[in-house]
């Protein structure tokens, strides 16, 4: 589902984010990308959806090789992927429902669709009876909740997650993963970027571990080290 | 595909309420620039009334009288073509009553009681000279000459009358100009400001919307519509102001002294629905010039 083949981001003229890394994430699989604040794990997210672009190297996304995209072809791209963030990334005018829906009206899906597909997901992450109130009469892990069902409401094959507990309890980031596995068992491969050693340890997928901008370590049923 | 559209003029709107103040600037600058392009064009056309005579090189004009014949008619014709040094006689050209009349209806088309006095019968025809020496004391000297002839009503000079009017209009239109355009492109850059103004305020909105996978012509087209919709209605203020000037102009008009050239000094209002019509063109495309650049410039994926 993801490949990357010998891939190297450089910021300005010499700071390496990521250098020389290789993997193949197959289709439904949950990988957590671990290592302290600045050894490239959210530059490796921001080069799967293309925010970000190889000095060298290709990166794939089913079948395709990405770098090679027109641009005018990226936002159909980046409609195959979901992203959550540490910060949510809400719209704090719009209530919960407005910005579920807000990710299939900006892509041009009709109002029927809107009106049937959102409450199946608010219904997923558990908020259907909160649908009416405005971000900040959410909890943190209320809110995270949403920018999942917003990800998760167009059917994804790619979940790209960057610390998505990051702000978040312990109990409340066991939610929150019970929730990403839960989307990861309908077949969507998920990616998560954290240094959150419980979850981690807790969850025992794959591993990849960046030190630096190196990849030092890929394990299956890995845990944080 | 409709809930697009509705989309981009819900968002279009939002943004109008949102960015009132700086809408209003940009607004208000492209109608003040607008409105001098539009006066540009009438000023213009007002001046081409007193011109229209001169039209073509024509550095003299023989009024014949309207009760001269036939035959007199012909002398001056061959008189004038017997000096072919001087002057072209294949651009010699001869106007008769009903020509003339027309053209008067331009000349005093502000100057009613004059034109009143003038009747198709009773107006003086005349001979366009087109002199081919570029001395103007040779025509000078001819033009003596010519007005003792029979039947021959005047003989008008455009060195008397055409070059200061010529050089003003000129002028006018030079300065007019600049200043439009230089107008204009402040209110490009008006518009510029307010669209990027609008997009700082959204940066949060179009960050997820290029995440979810929008398209860049879906998110830009809301503020390429704002910016587009503030020329229009710039234009369309521009339009009530011109408006209002040429009317109090066209009535102030009569108040002058007749015979003075200043009442000549009107258009046509078919002129101006047509300026109209160009301003809100100029508008729309100031506007859209504007917030392209903007959305261009600040909406790199």
């Amino acid at each position: 589902m993801i490949r990357l083949e010998n891939v190297t981001k450089i910021y300005g003229t010499e700071t390496v984010a990521v250098r020389d890394a290789s993997f193949d994430i197959p289709k439904s699989q949950f990988v957590f990308l671990v290592g302290p604040s600045g050894s490239g794990k959210s530059t490796l997210l921001r080069l799967i959806n293309r925010q970000e672009q190889p000095e060298r190297g290709d990166v794939w996304v089913a079948g395709q090789n990405i770098n090679e995209l027109p641009a005018s072809r990226v936002p159909h791209l980046r409609r195959s992927m979901g992203n959550v963030f540490q910060d949510y990334k809400l719209l704090l005018n719009k209530t919960v429902f407005e910005n579920v829906a807000f990710a299939l009206e900006v892509i041009g899906k009709p109002r029927h669709v809107i009106d049937r597909q959102v409450p199946i997901v608010l219904d997923l992450v558990g908020l259907a009876d909160k649908q009416d109130r405005f971000p900040n009469q959410l909890s943190g892990g209320e809110q995270q909740r949403v920018s999942i069902a917003r990800a998760f409401v167009n059917r994804p094959l790619i979940m790209l997650a960057d610390e998505p507990t990051g702000n978040l309890d312990p109990n409340t980031s066991e939610g929150i993963m019970g929730l990403l596995d839960e989307i990861n068992q309908t077949g969507t491969t998920v990616v998560m970027a954290t240094h959150d050693h419980r979850v981690v340890n807790a969850m025992r997928r794959r591993v990849i571990q960046l030190d630096r901008g190196v990849i030092v370590r890929d394990q299956e049923r890995g845990v944080y080290e | 595909m409709f809930s697009r559209i509705g989309y981009a003029f819900r968002e279009t709107w939002e943004s109008f309420r949102r960015n009132i103040t700086l809408t209003a600037a940009a607004v208000l600058t492209s109608a003040v620039s607008l409105l001098l392009v539009g006066a540009t064009f009438l000023i213009q056309r007002a001046f081409e009334n007193l011109l229209v005579q001169w039209r073509g090189d024509v550095e003299m004009i023989i009024f014949v009288r309207s009760d001269a014949s036939a035959e007199q008619v012909a002398l001056i014709d061959s008189v004038l073509r017997a000096s072919p040094t001087i002057i072209d006689a294949d651009k010699l050209r001869y106007l008769n009553k009903t020509e003339s009349y027309e053209e008067a209806k331009r000349i005093f088309a502000g100057d009613p009681v004059t034109l009143g006095l003038l009747t198709p019968e009773t107006i003086p025809t005349q001979f366009k000279v087109v002199p081919l020496s570029d001395d103007p004391t040779l025509v000078r000297s001819l033009s003596d000459q010519y007005r003792t002839l029979p039947g021959v009503e005047a003989v008008a000079l455009a060195e008397d009358e055409f070059e200061v009017i010529s050089t003003l209009s000129n002028f006018i239109r030079v300065v007019t100009l600049i200043t439009s355009l230089v107008l204009l492109l402040v209110a490009v850059g008006l518009i510029w400001n307010t669209i990027r103004t609008a997009m700082f305020a959204r940066r949060r909105e179009i960050e997820v919307m290029k995440l979810v996978g929008a398209t860049n012509w879906f998110i830009r087209v809301p503020f390429m519509l704002e910016g587009l919709l503030q020329g229009l209605i710039g234009g369309v203020v521009s339009c009530g102001g011109l408006w209002l000037l040429n009317s109090a102009w066209t009535n102030g008009v009569t108040g002058f002294k007749p015979g003075t050239g200043i009442s000549s000094l009107v258009v046509p209002d078919s002129y101006l629905t047509s300026v109209m019509f160009i301003l809100l063109g100029i508008g729309a495309f100031v506007g859209a010039v504007g917030s392209a650049i903007a959305a261009t410039r600040f909406l790199d994926v």
